[in-house]
């Protein structure tokens, strides 16, 4: 299996690669999306443009309420705990459980976000966190909550000559807990549900995220276990009955869950 | 597509040569360099056949192209003879039968090498877990995980080599927010299902505040049509016949059909029908279809009823059902319906649709598609 032939270029600075993405190209980081794709022959893009290596893209910046990550920072460096946390274990708890992890050791948090698929980890985990997705254009930066960025399965607001360079993930109190339960049929597949949960009161956050359902994963309202569940059966209500069940299964353990979370 | 120079430290020895964009991490290896010990099984990152060192990480060398090594030390099976801990390992796989056909065995290896030296003294369940992403069809993995639960028996871990620059900064970083989403407008109703006769038909309804005249004149104008239709464009018209071409593109998959088609009109029933078949030169898939449509008076508005049936043949085939689907397919028609309101309306409002999108009858073939064919694939 060999792709299409494609023009490779790998820009000495941001600018230069954010100029190199303007027509039809695609960026690559780790690659460890966009190369199945490519191998398979669904994806055939005229040039790859490379940022794996771009220093902007690969820093860390933390301020007193959030910290800013890197898009091109693979997700085996949140699960090593090689950069700093804000979440009191979240972003790492997620990251370990992403694929496998020679696919962990070279795929990046910005391109997962930027291949929008549905099941990921880092879409439901980021909405409950209420990060937001740093992207920088012709129009300059703007930060995207995850929930807008995604504008449903594998599309999002980026357009041509768009790149993510981070994203913004706001700093939980120390007293604050969390919950990531997610079903996968194997380990390191594709989840076919996760349950997302943040509690944080004394920053007066409580976000429940229905994630893994084909399309954007939703925020809840609901604000108990049988109101999540009631919600997730009228809000999605035209999903399979077997699929819903697994979405309600994955959120009822993620809630109960949250209690057992140490901070 | 010029090769380019490249330059790799591969298991000790700097080696350079030409690599075409497009030439896999593992096949330089095995080609050029000549290293068969690395083995290619799903060419997806799925198998772990192909695992090598990248940097001291094991990552999959098919998922990795030669001209993005430029500068790294790649480490394959070849490069381990002297390795301590390696030879542990070979020594253990073959007394637990950790292996068959072989066939797994590098990508195995350089797995098992990485549990023992970045967890140390691992329980079997952590082994399992970790030894997902590599697959043995021979063995049921009880001699693998065997091997290596022994190797690791009395390790101490040694910490990852990362090296990241974390900066403090007293303000966060001026970044505009994104302008809150405009009112979101009714969602267009959908229903999908499957014909039985390889067809997949999907329903829905459209409602656009214009009166049904206008509304009913513009899908009579297969050109006007069209330039709601994001991603369509419409070459020649000669009578009931057009041909043409639909543009879709879904995530980093793009598919351009070209090809002819026919439409009918009944002026006194309002309705009509666009049959159509076309071919991507490109991806060398086919589809088929026909969208039928009745326009219906809705006190000053109008409401369309739109039923698409199609059917695709080729690589793209395998695609095509799902809650996927119909979102794709509600986003496409909601545009379709902004477009349609704007040129009827001339509102200022409506957002003029983007053009990598296109609408719902070929597209939705793929988004089905994406969720069945790459469900095994893992990137996140």
């Amino acid at each position: 299996m060999k792709p299409a032939a494609f023009d490779y270029n790998k820009p000495a600075d941001l600018a230069a690669a954010l100029h190199a993405l303007s027509g039809d190209a695609k960026p690559i980081a780790g690659g460890q999306s966009l190369t199945p794709m490519l191998n398979l022959r669904l994806a055939r893009p005229a040039a790859l443009v490379d940022i794996r290596r771009q220093a902007d893209l690969l820093k860390i910046s933390e301020a007193p309420d959030a910290i800013r990550y890197g898009a091109a920072l693979p997700h085996a460096a949140f699960e090593d705990g090689a950069v700093p946390d804000g979440t009191n274990g979240m972003m790492r708890h997620v990251a370990g459980g992403i694929a496998y992890r020679a696919v962990r050791n070279r795929g990046t948090i910005g391109g997962s976000i930027a291949h929008a698929d549905p099941a990921a980890d880092w879409i439901s985990a980021l909405l409950a966190l209420d990060a937001r997705v740093i992207v920088q254009g012709a129009k300059g930066e703007t930060a995207w909550p995850l929930d807008r960025f995604m504008l449903g399965g594998f599309t999002t607001v980026l357009e041509a000559g768009d790149l993510i360079t981070g994203v913004s993930v706001p700093r939980l109190s120390p007293s604050a807990r969390w919950a990531y339960y997610k079903i996968c049929r194997k380990t390191g597949e594709f989840a076919k549900a996760i349950g997302a949960v943040v509690s944080d009161p004394d920053r007066g956050v409580f976000r429940i995220v229905c994630g893994a359902i084909e399309v954007t994963p939703i925020l809840l309202e609901a604000r108990s276990v049988e109101a999540a569940l009631a919600e997730i059966d009228s809000r999605l209500a035209d999903h399979a009955p077997a699929a819903r069940q697994l979405y309600k299964t994955a959120m009822r353990r993620a809630l109960e869950g949250l209690g057992e979370t140490s901070a | 597509m010029t090769a380019h120079p490249i330059e790799l430290t591969v298991n000790g020895r700097r080696v350079s040569g030409m690599a075409e964009p497009r030439t896999h991490l593992a096949e330089f290896l095995r080609g050029p360099l000549g290293l068969t010990g690395t083995h290619l099984g799903c060419e997806q990152g799925v198998c772990g056949a192909c695992t090598v060192l990248i940097d001291g990480k094991p990552q999959r060398s098919c998922l990795t192209f030669a001209v993005s090594c430029n500068g790294d030390e790649i480490r394959t099976v070849e490069g381990f003879d002297d390795d301590p801990v390696m030879t542990e390992l070979r020594e253990a796989f073959s007394a637990h039968h950790a292996l068959q056909c072989g066939y797994c065995t590098p990508g195995m290896l350089v797995t098992a090498r990485d549990i023992v030296t970045r967890l140390g003294d691992v329980d079997e369940e952590t082994i399992r877990r970790e030894l997902s992403g590599n697959i043995c069809r021979c063995t049921g993995y009880v001699g693998i995980v065997g091997a290596i639960r022994q190797v690791a028996a009395g390790k101490t871990a040694v910490a990852q080599n990362w090296n990241f620059e974390a900066r403090h900064d007293a303000v966060a970083a001026k970044t505009v927010e994104a302008a809150p989403a405009a009112e979101a407008a009714k969602p267009a109703s959908m229903d999908f299902s499957t014909a039985g006769d390889g067809f997949s038909v999907l329903k829905q309804q459209v409602t656009v505040p214009a009166p049904a005249d206008q509304v009913w004149a513009v899908l009579g104008d297969i050109r006007r049509m069209a330039a709601c239709l994001p991603g369509a464009s419409v070459d020649t018209v000669e009578g009931d016949r057009v041909t043409g071409s639909l543009t879709i593109s879904f995530g980093p998959i793009k598919a351009s059909f070209a090809g002819e088609g026919e439409v009918a009109r009944d002026e006194s029933a309002r309705t009509g029908t666009v049959k159509g078949r076309g071919r991507d030169a490109k991806g060398g898939s086919s589809a088929t279809g026909e969208i039928a449509y009745a326009v219906l008076p809705q006190g000053e508005g109008t409401i369309i009823d739109v039923t698409v049936r199609y059917k695709l043949t080729g690589p793209l085939a395998q695609f095509g059902r799902s809650a996927l689907v119909t979102d794709f397919a509600r986003r496409m028609t909601d545009l379709f319906a902004a477009n349609l309101t704007a040129m009827l309306t001339g509102t200022p409002g409506a957002e003029p649709a983007r053009s990598e999108l296109s609408f719902l009858t070929v597209a939705s073939m793929m988004l089905g598609a994406l969720r069945d064919r790459l469900k095994a694939l893992i990137g996140r």
